[in-house]
């Protein structure tokens, strides 16, 4: 049995509902960070957990509804809309080619979707906050341009460091999830087999 | 012709390697209230999932044999068509709420809205279904809020008040205290005076006892017994499928083999009264 | 003032919303960084009169301040330029940098303040019918509204797994690794919770019709109100009046 994938078909009533649940997993990953006050973001988990099991297009538009809804109180966040839809693109697209059926893979696709989410935020970055994000790592964007870069590589420089550590868990996280849902659940959605066939190994 | 009719009807669940129903022949008329029992995983809610084209059109797996509704095969129905024709009221009662309504009110709205309906005539109806279920008292509030009683019965008004033609209502009182439950069985035959078939799963064997008309008893994913209720439940035999008798009847059977004979096996405590009564006259002990 | 106010919430969304793109577009027909400036008095002018002026700003120093402040550091230090006006030791401020950050942050700042603005004056809800009225399809309108209900639910339910998490013994606090342990037996059964309530919310959904094929009717409407006219046709001699000016300039 094929299924039929692509934008028309990826929008069944199933994986539509995977969408708020995904944003609302991308908050509540947040919300815990802040809880338990990690140093990272983790609040990607949601995005690539649609895109893994709902494909690239849910992932994206998971991506796009968790920066409009952010961005109801901080308007900065709908600069950053095309990241958070580039990681749901990529991590979908990795997923389809089993990117993540095994642990060790996982951290390369980790390291694939960091260096997507670099390139594509970086211009915003510099071109529309002259550099700046408004937290922490700011700092370090300084660092590196008092040490003589350009803006572009002190940018570059400090997303690639702090996207690579936020992604191995953020993936990781939606991996070993994944791997607990049932196979029943699984084979409804149109990607899902995938993650069916590596239980059975 | 029969409202549904069901021919040599198999079904296995994706990935599941056995079949969950086995060889099921049965016709549903117009108008007749039929009561589903059978142990737990007897293939219940299975059975009423394939009623009401969820199964094959959501679940997939493989269906084999023939079910018609109206005349029409199961499988070349559109599941939006089968919304108004039949209404399903399932067994969990926590997700069954839209998720994007902030009232009661708007919750039982939002069916008629998929419809299409003019906002004029839904108010009404919502109005008229909250008044018969009497909810009223609800309606303002958040349906994420409700204790499970409450929102069983709302999901119960949500489809209510598209007023399908056939009802299929799987355990709607599992959340319910014993008047609950007798109040949702007195909705339940007000439907079935308005001309609505009805299809209810149900384990509470007094109710269903004094208002069913037919039973279809499931055992192991088959039909091992339908036909009247008065003749079902006063069988014995039924016991040995895994499903229970009222206790009314349990006490006729009791009596009969006791060498009592009652004239016949009560079902209702209104039955056992009067063939008590009758017994005791009979015997002289009155 | 209270008749202001009720004139301003009650205003169409997608009128407040050209406000926004106004404001948002005018930064950019204005030359200089002052006008830009006063586009954030001008929002919190506005938010003044519908009542919401704390909120607006609280909003706005959160949302904002930080990320101009860093602006302005990464940019007077770092952007080059010849007319230095501070220095010490090999760090130095220049001219060229602050008018850059100047610039960019008035804007930053103008864009910013007038959607902040717009979220305040604006019910989701509302914006989310008049898109609907605009055609938005059904699917998207219930992902919008289902998302904003899930939110608050999760985030509840969150503080609930984690108090059980705690009196069962789970620690979340202390060195960097215990905390880090705590994250996914906290996170994890909510999600899985949630996704396998998606399966028998599909049949809710098929059981009222979501998916029958007949244009839906809606008992939430927003109405446009005498004033909304009034103020399109403002803005549009506003902008008009701008682009002149501008181009006569
Ligand atoms: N979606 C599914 N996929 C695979 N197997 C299923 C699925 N739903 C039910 N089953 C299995 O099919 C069998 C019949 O289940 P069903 O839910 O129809 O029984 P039931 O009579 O309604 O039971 P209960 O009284 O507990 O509600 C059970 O063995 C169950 O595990
Ligand atoms: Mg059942």
């Amino acid at each position: 049995m094929t299924t039929k994938r692509g934008l028309k078909y990826d929008f069944s009533l199933i994986a539509i509902l995977l969408i708020p649940i995904g944003v609302a997993i991308n908050f509540v990953g947040a919300q815990i960070v802040l809880l338990l006050k990690l140093p990272v973001y983790l609040d990607t988990i949601g995005t690539a957990l649609t895109a893994m099991i709902g494909g690239p297009w849910i992932g994206m538009v998971t991506g796009l509804c968790t920066n409009l809804v952010k961005g109801i109180l901080n308007p900065v966040s709908f600069a950053f809309i095309p990241v958070q839809m580039g990681v749901g693109l990529v991590v979908g697209l990795l997923a389809m080619s089993g990117m993540f059926t095994k642990a060790w893979k996982v951290i390369i696709a980790a390291v694939l979707v960091s260096l997507t989410s670099t390139i594509i935020a970086s211009p915003i970055q510099v071109l529309m906050f002259g550099g700046a994000t408004g937290n922490s790592s700011d700092a370090l964007v300084a660092t590196f341009l008092a040490s003589g870069q350009q803006i572009w590589t002190a940018v570059f420089s400090t997303k690639i460091i702090n996207e690579c550590i936020d992604k191995v868990f953020c993936l990781l996280i939606a991996f070993f999830i994944v791997k607990k849902m049932s196979p029943r659940y699984l084979s409804k959605l149109n990607y899902g087999s995938i993650f069916i066939k590596s239980k059975k190994q | 012709m029969s409202m549904i009719t069901i021919k040599n009807l198999s079904y296995q669940y994706p990935i599941v390697e056995t079949d969950v129903l086995h060889d099921i022949n049965i016709s549903i008329e117009k108008g007749e209230f039929y009561a589903v029992i059978g142990s737990n995983g007897a293939g219940k809610t299975t059975f009423c999932n394939v009623i009401r084209g969820f199964i094959p059109h959501f679940y997939k797996g493989d269906l084999r044999g023939e079910i018609l509704i109206e005349g029409k095969d199961i499988r070349d129905w559109e599941l939006g068509d089968l919304s108004q024709k039949i209404g399903y009221v399932f067994q969990n009662p926590f997700t069954q709420i839209s998720g994007v309504k902030e009232t009661v009110f708007e919750e039982i709205a939002f069916g008629l809205e998929n419809l299409g309906l003019e906002v004029e005539i839904i108010k009404e109806k919502v109005e008229n279904v909250l008044k018969m279920l009497e909810i009223e008292y609800l309606q303002e509030k958040n349906p994420f809020e409700l204790s499970g009683g409450q929102k069983q019965r709302v999901a119960l008004a949500s489809i209510i008040v598209m007023e399908p033609d056939i009802l299929v209502i799987d355990e709607p009182t599992s959340q319910l205290d014993p008047q609950g439950t007798e109040e949702v069985f007195k909705i339940i035959e007000l439907m079935k005076n308005k001309g609505k078939t009805i299809i209810l799963v149900e384990h509470k064997m007094e109710l269903i006892a004094e208002y069913a008309d037919r039973i279809i008893l499931m055992q192991d994913g088959k039909v091992v017994k339908q036909g009247l209720t008065k003749d079902i439940l006063s069988d014995e035999d039924t016991l040995q499928y895994g499903s229970a008798l009222p206790q009314y009847a349990l006490f006729g059977i009791e009596m009969r083999n006791q060498n009592m004979d009652l004239g016949s096996i009560p079902l209702t405590e209104k039955q056992s009264i009067s063939v008590v009564q009758q017994w005791m006259k009979k015997e002289g002990l009155a | 003032m209270d008749q202001i106010k009720k004139s301003i919430l009650h205003l169409y969304p997608t009128t407040k919303f050209l406000v926004t793109l106004f404001l948002c577009i005018s930064v950019f027909i204005v030359p200089g960084y002052l006008y830009a400036y006063s586009v954030l008095f001008i929002c919190m002018f506005f938010s003044y009169l519908a009542g919401s002026f704390k909120e607006f700003s609280d909003l706005a120093i959160k949302a904002l301040l930080l990320i101009v402040v860093f602006i302005f550091i990464l940019q007077s230090f770092f952007y080059p330029g010849t007319h230095v006006i501070w220095s010490w030791s090999i760090f130095s401020i220049k001219q060229e940098g602050i008018d850059f950050a100047l610039n960019l942050t008035s804007k930053i700042v103008a864009i910013g303040s007038s959607f902040i603005l717009f979220f305040r004056i604006t019910k989701v809800k509302d914006l989310i019918s008049s898109l609907e009225a605009l055609g938005l399809p059904p699917k998207v309108t219930y992902i919008f509204l289902s998302t904003l209900q899930i939110i608050p639910e999760m985030k509840k339910l969150t503080i609930v797994i984690m108090d059980a998490q705690k009196t069962r013994g789970v620690e979340t606090e202390g060195k960097l690794f215990t905390r880090i342990k705590a994250f996914l037996p906290t996170l994890s059964p909510l999600i899985l919770g949630s996704i396998a309530g998606t399966e028998e919310r599909v049949l809710t959904l098929e059981s009222r019709a979501f998916s029958a094929k007949v244009k839906k009717t809606s008992l939430y409407t927003v109405e446009k109100t005498k004033y909304d006219p009034i103020v399109r046709i403002i803005l549009l001699i506003l902008l008009i009046t701008l682009i002149i000016w501008r181009v006569m300039l």
